[in-house]
């Protein structure tokens, strides 16, 4: 199984760039993109910090598939 | 390709590596069986290593901060950089080992490591060279793909 998110999706809604989600989350763009492109596995801090940013519950944002 | 600040400052070490196996270490090479290079001289080539390090360290960052934006280190970062260094330290332990297994299986022959001055100082540079090179490549290779 593995870890997938609907960051982009929801990141889209709320009409915020890969930039200022990384910056109000605290990590470079690189990441967001690499948690995006499911290459990066984010901490469960980090997940958390972008659920709190995306408004979102954490179950909706990371799924196993 | 667009390469982020923390890409670019890997690739700075990369050619720094390659910079300095072919600008320096063909001196060490020529000379490695030979008994008569003065102290003095190895300590003027390290002399010339440290402000060529110095030197290229100074302006190519400095040209990296002017060129770039200053980068947010994250999890991310800290994951590569502790992938990348293991590796780098396997790498100094097994190179470690080979060593001590050569120097004592010389010793069980009653002949120990047949080196000079500058074959120490090669040896020495050579594995640093490598090791650095190995880690930095893979460290960029990480932060293109995870």
């Amino acid at each position: 199984m593995k870890l997938k998110n609907t960051i982009k999706e929801y990141r889209q809604k709320k009409s915020l760039t890969q930039e200022e989600l990384a910056f109000k989350v605290g990590v470079s763009r690189q990441t967001i993109i690499s948690i995006e492109r499911y290459r990066y596995k984010p901490s469960l801090e980090l997940g958390m910090k972008i659920s709190m940013s995306l408004e979102i519950n954490i179950n909706s944002l990371f799924y196993l598939e | 390709m667009a390469l982020s600040k923390k890409e670019i400052s890997i690739l700075i070490e990369i050619v720094f590596s390659i910079a300095f196996a072919f600008i320096f270490l063909p001196y060490f090479y020529e000379n490695l069986d030979n008994n008569l290079v003065l102290m003095d001289d190895l300590i003027v080539k390290i002399i010339e290593i440290v402000i060529f390090s110095v030197i290229y360290f100074s302006v190519a960052y400095s040209l990296l901060g002017f060129f770039k934006k200053t980068e947010t280190k994250d999890e991310r970062d800290d994951m590569i950089n502790s992938k990348s260094y293991k590796l780098g330290y396997l790498l100094h332990e097994f190179f470690l080992f080979i060593f001590i297994g050569t120097l004592s299986s010389n010793f069980k022959n009653q002949e120990l490591l047949n080196l000079t001055d500058v074959g120490i100082i090669f040896l020495i540079f050579i594995l640093l060279i490598f090791i650095s090179f190995v880690k930095s490549s893979y460290q960029l290779y990480l932060h293109r793909t995870s």
